[in-house]
């Protein structure tokens, strides 16, 4: 049960992971996401599913090292096998033929936008995808995007790839030379944020795939809540996407810090001890 | 003469049970005390998460209590029980020693015997009834002490006695959770001779009683032993499993489930919605006990985090407010307080449950309502501002409605709230089933046979009563499985 | 054709016909409708804090057999509250997501300060444009002294004006001894509106059955004539807009009202009697009457009654005002 079939890191600090699952391969959706423990002791971490294999009864993730929990998934090899995994959790993307779709993916949110952007291409949009990231090294899943996208453009800080600049910049780029019907942006918050206000200025319907903090994911803490339109929602069982301009993007921000100051100890002394 | 009462009457003209009624005179009985149940010191017990406040009763304790029973020819005690045990029996046994049968015939109407005898508010139920109590004014039979006493001594005595089932009849039956409705509906279903399954969305069986209860009142390792009996019976275990999303009712059927029964509990946290309520440091008793009781964050060598607090704000007062402000006690909180609306008499919480936190040095802040939080600029709650109450006239739960003081509110110092003012039902299995019908509040509508609007979905516990008591969704549990067999027997006749 | 826009609730509004608080405005149709058929605003269906508690009241009634169990219905009156705001929330943001062009004014009423607060916050983040206080204080307490009262008054609306960033504004009951005073502070208050005046329920008594029933819940033709003396009394005395409530039944009414001072009426009933074409009525009749006493724009209108071809309204008019109406009813006596 849920053993890892293969592993290819994709930078220093990303990894791609295909586990078995054939139940969750056949049932997910665009959107969806699970939630894993990696041993005994391990947390509940949530992670977006890039790819499934329902023949296989696989599915792909892809984790970013930014603490214990996730150091310790990046550290399991081929063969190992994850002691739980759940899912999959989340509402689906709406996918419908809209026209024109700007997907827009930084860093590791390029993961969870992959099927969302296949999903969009097959309901017959013309799909234009933005990936932005750091550095050349941190743009991921280029090519699987480029497969499902008429047009891709990248963005890099430094310019080592694609362009120099911020995904707006990308974005924008595309938004005052064609008509877009539909924006999706899955990344860190700030960049989430930036996004949704240049599209709001447009008046283009955004939606946004949050990463918020989660326990169970599936309603039973709370922990993920997030402010949209006044009202707040749970990411796990009102989202993941959200209606990018009713986001309290900055709430958002603030609650991902919640933990900061625990996290960096724990994650001190467990780099500490190994 | 209902068959319960005649079967009743049967087991209490046995001969071993006449001869016991005898060797004392009813004065004897009544005139003894009510046990009083052995603690941990407060001292003590502050410093560990997991050592159980109630200690249990000595043999000689329950010997003794045992005998206060005058066995009465009406069990009254019975009907406050939701899952009728055979109150009079399981005493009569502990009188005489023959503990083993005691916890036996716990089992023949209770999964979950160890679990009962721990968190049942029995003041309300079966002590509620007792004769000692509603004829003589006395104190009534410490039943839940007893009824602790026996399954811990099986459970002691490393051999654990499996109930007898019924030949497998072929059909298979789902539970949805893996809750107290749900294992008690198990464990009735698997004794018909059904093939049972229990879909657990988390990673270990046995919801509320291991996310939510805490350690010292409740030891996992308790439910566990009650688990494997389940297990040895037969009941199978699945967990990480979410139905209706890892697979759906429909695949489920075409597997072969011919009934289903949710008792998918009350998911979702309940907050106040008040400002500032989304700053950090501001949780649902829910998350908060989670990561403790479920993933042990308050143990280093777990990777799961929990926020700590110096100054430790619960609202609520009901049992799980109870929970956390020990908890934070426990976590090292200088200051754990209770902020309540109403007076401490009004607290919903079981007066043990209160004089326990009392004990352990819990602060109550009665008469007072949060009214808005503050943050420092890392957006951690700092302060929060409460407005005192008064109480005005009783409202239709008998208690005297909160009134607000105008201008009297205040600031108190806080660096972690824990927000425990109830909980509603998951949305998770109305969401995928369009044609079931859910209150207004989202709760699964049954009949009185427990049976939803869709004739092979029972359903009982929090999704249905919104919130309940584990031994009223144990009841519930119960209830569905004797409904679902009657159902399943005639439509496939 | 005339100028129909006017300013009342803090707002420019697109004709003086206001729907005054009612379930007439439940549902983004219904608004549609009102809109199409030329309201210059909707006062939407009161959050009453008082029915909230009864809800909650019943709540308890009705779960607490089956539950032994205090703790899920203990903070029970929030999931409840929580539910208002949230239909009060999904019912503007539809109006607003239906792209329906019309001022949405939130209504509030209720009994504690805390609690007028926690709503007003609510209501202006679910996105009304502005507040109408359903503030009353039936003097029938024996124990609140008149000056206990204006204290109530005067704290809560200082207390909600300071939570809020939307205009608020006040429904007042005639229930004063010193009624013009009253709407004179108020007025100085930083409350934009006052509407003149708030309709009770009544009481009456079934004979047959010997017990107490609710009156009739819709007000007569005749009703608008407290408001219009009230109105003309006040007119150019008050720092804030004035508007009439209760008894516009027709087009003929609501001149009146606003050539007595009135920057707009509310009306409720004659919705009911007549259907939503009612709103359009008015709306045209006002307007032909505008065009046919060539008078181009509300704002000329407004406290005609009281100035015209008069040379110092501030002292003078009034008195001749309710003199007019000293005249009259000597006259039908």
């Amino acid at each position: 049960m849920n053993q890892i079939v293969e592993k290819e890191f994709f930078s220093e600090n990303v990894v791609k992971l295909v586990v078995e699952a054939p139940l969750i391969a056949k049932a997910r959706k665009p959107g969806n996401f699970v939630i894993l423990r990696v041993s005994e002791n391990g947390e509940r971490i949530p992670l977006t599913i890039a790819a499934a294999d329902e023949t296989k009864g696989t599915i792909t993730i892809i984790a970013q090292k930014v603490g214990v929990s996730t150091e310790k998934l990046a550290q399991l090899e081929v063969g190992d096998a994850l002691i739980d995994l759940v899912g999959p959790l989340g509402k689906e993307t709406d996918i419908h033929n809209v026209g024109t779709v700007l997907a827009c993916g930084g860093g590791v949110g390029v993961a969870p936008l992959l099927p969302i952007v296949e999903g969009f291409k097959k309901a017959g949009n013309r799909v234009i995808s933005v990936l932005a990231a750091r550095s050349k090294d941190l743009i991921i899943l280029e090519d699987e995007i480029r497969k499902w996208s008429d047009e891709v453009i990248i963005m890099t800080d430094d310019g080592s790839h694609g362009k120099k600049g911020l995904v707006t910049q990308g974005a924008e780029e595309v938004i005052l030379r064609e008509k877009v019907n539909e924006c999706i942006v899955i990344g860190p918050a700030i960049m989430m944020k930036f996004t949704s206000l240049l599209t709001k200025k447009y008046n283009i319907p955004t939606q946004a795939s949050l990463n918020s903090m989660m326990v169970d994911g599936t309603g039973m803490c709370g922990a993920c809540r997030v402010t949209v339109g006044g009202k707040t929602k749970f990411t796990c069982v009102d989202g993941p996407e959200f209606d990018a301009h009713q986001i309290d993007f900055d709430e958002m921000m603030m609650r991902l810090g919640g933990y900061k100051t625990e996290e960096k100890i724990d994650f001190e002394q467990f780099m500490n001890r190994s | 003469m209902t068959i319960q009462s005649e079967y009743l009457k049967e087991r209490r003209d046995q001969e071993w049970r006449a001869e016991l009624r005898n060797k004392l005179k009813g004065k004897e009985r009544t005139n003894l005390p009510r046990v009083h149940m052995p603690e941990e010191s407060p001292e003590e017990r502050v410093k560990h998460q997991n050592l159980e406040v109630n200690t249990g009763l000595s043999k000689e304790q329950a010997l003794v209590e045992a005998s206060r029973c005058m066995d009465c020819a009406n069990p009254t005690c019975i009907e406050g029980c939701p899952v009728q045990i055979n109150i009079p029996e399981f005493i009569k046994n502990i009188e005489r020693e023959e503990f083993a049968l005691a916890a036996k015939t716990l089992k023949q109407t209770n999964a979950l015997p160890a679990v009962c005898g721990r968190v049942c508010p029995q003041e309300k139920q079966c002590e509620s009834k007792c004769f000692y109590l509603t004829k003589l004014k006395k104190e009534p039979v410490a039943i839940g002490y007893l009824e602790r006493f026996a399954a811990d001594w099986e459970q002691n005595s490393g051999i654990m006695d499996i109930p007898e089932c019924a030949p497998k009849n072929g059909k298979k039956v789902a539970t949805v959770g893996s809750g107290p409705s749900s294992l008690s509906f198990a464990g009735d279903m698997i004794k018909l001779g059904y093939e049972v399954t229990v879909f657990e969305a988390l990673h270990e069986i046995g919801g509320v009683l291991k996310y939510g209860i805490p350690e010292f009142r409740l030891p996992n390792k308790k439910v566990d032993i009650e688990l494997d009996v389940l297990k040895k019976m037969g009941v199978k275990f699945e967990t990480n499993f979410i139905v209706g999303r890892t697979a759906s009712f429909d695949q489920l059927k075409e597997e072969g489930y011919e009934g289903f029964f949710v008792g998918s509990g009350a998911g979702l946290p309940r907050f106040m919605n008040i400002p500032g309520e989304n700053n950090n440091g501001i949780l649902s008793s829910n998350e908060y006990l989670t990561r403790v009781n479920l993933m042990g964050a308050n143990n280093d060598k777990n990777d799961t985090l929990v926020l700590k607090g110096k100054n430790v704000a619960v609202i609520g007062g009901g049992n799980t407010a109870m929970d956390s402000v020990r908890t934070a006690k426990r976590l090292g909180a200088e200051r754990a307080i209770i902020v309540y609306r109403r007076s401490r008499v009004e607290m919903p919480a079981r007066v043990e449950e209160v004089k326990h936190a009392d004990e352990e040095g819990i602060e109550f802040m009665n008469l007072a309502n949060p009214l808005e939080y503050f943050a420092d600029e890392a957006g951690r709650v700092n302060k929060m501002r409460v407005q005192m109450m008064e109480l005005g006239e009783p409202d239709s739960s008998g208690r005297r409605r909160p009134v607000p003081i105008e201008g009297s509110e205040t600031d108190i110092d806080v660096d972690l709230v824990i927000v425990a003012v109830g909980v509603s039902p998951n949305p998770l299995i109305p969401a995928c089933l369009p044609d079931l019908t859910v209150s207004r509040w989202g709760t699964i509508e049954v009949n009185d046979n427990m049976q939803s609007s869709i004739p092979v979905l029972f359903a009982g516990g929090d999704i249905v009563r919104g919130g309940a008591t584990v031994i009223l969704a144990m009841g519930d549990g119960r209830n569905a499985a004797k409904s679902m067999h009657e159902y399943l027997m005639t439509i496939n006749k | 054709m005339a100028n129909l826009t006017t300013h009342f609730f803090g707002l420019d509004l697109k004709s003086p016909v206001i729907i005054g608080s009612a379930g007439l405005s439940n549902s983004v149709e219904k608004i549609r409708l009102l809109a199409e058929n030329g309201a210059g605003a909707v006062v939407l269906k009161s959050v009453f804090e008082e029915e909230i508690y009864n809800e909650y009241q019943s709540e308890i009634e009705k779960q607490s057999v089956a539950h032994h169990n205090l703790e899920h219905l203990d903070y029970f009156d929030y999931e409840i509250k929580n539910d208002r705001v949230k239909k009060y929330l999904e019912l503007i943001q539809g109006v607003k997501s239906a792209g329906i062009d019309i001022p949405l004014v939130a209504s509030i009423n209720c009994t504690s300060g805390s609690d007028w607060v926690f709503f007003a916050k609510k209501l202006e983040e679910a996105g009304a444009d502005a507040l109408e206080l359903n503030l009353f204080v039936l003097p029938s307490d024996f124990d609140r002294s008149a000056d206990q009262i204006h204290d109530y008054y005067f704290k809560t609306i200082n207390k909600v004006i300071e939570a809020s960033n939307i205009p608020v504004s006040i429904k007042l009951s005639p229930y004063f001894s010193d009624l013009a005073r009253m709407i004179k502070e108020l007025s100085e208050t930083k409350l934009v509106g006052i509407t003149l005046f708030n309709r009770f329920y009544n009481v009456d008594i079934d004979i047959d059955n010997k017990e107490l029933v609710p009156a009739k819940i819709l007000s007569h033709p005749f009703e608008y004539l407290q408001s219009l003396r009230w109105i003309g009394i006040m007119s150019g005395r008050v720092k804030c807009d004035l508007a009439a409530s209760t008894g516009v039944h027709d087009y003929e009414t609501a001149i009146k009202l606003i050539m007595a001072g009135a920057s707009a009426v509310q009306v409720v009933s004659g919705i009911y009697k007549h259907g939503y074409d009612f709103v359009k009525e008015l709306v045209v009749g006002i307007a032909k009457w505008m065009d046919e006493n060539n008078i181009e724009s509300i704002p000329q209108l407004i406290g005609s009654a009281n100035t015209e071809g008069i040379k110092n309204p501030e002292m003078y008019e009034r008195v001749q005002f309710m003199k007019y109406f000293g005249e009259f009813d000597k006259a039908i006596d």
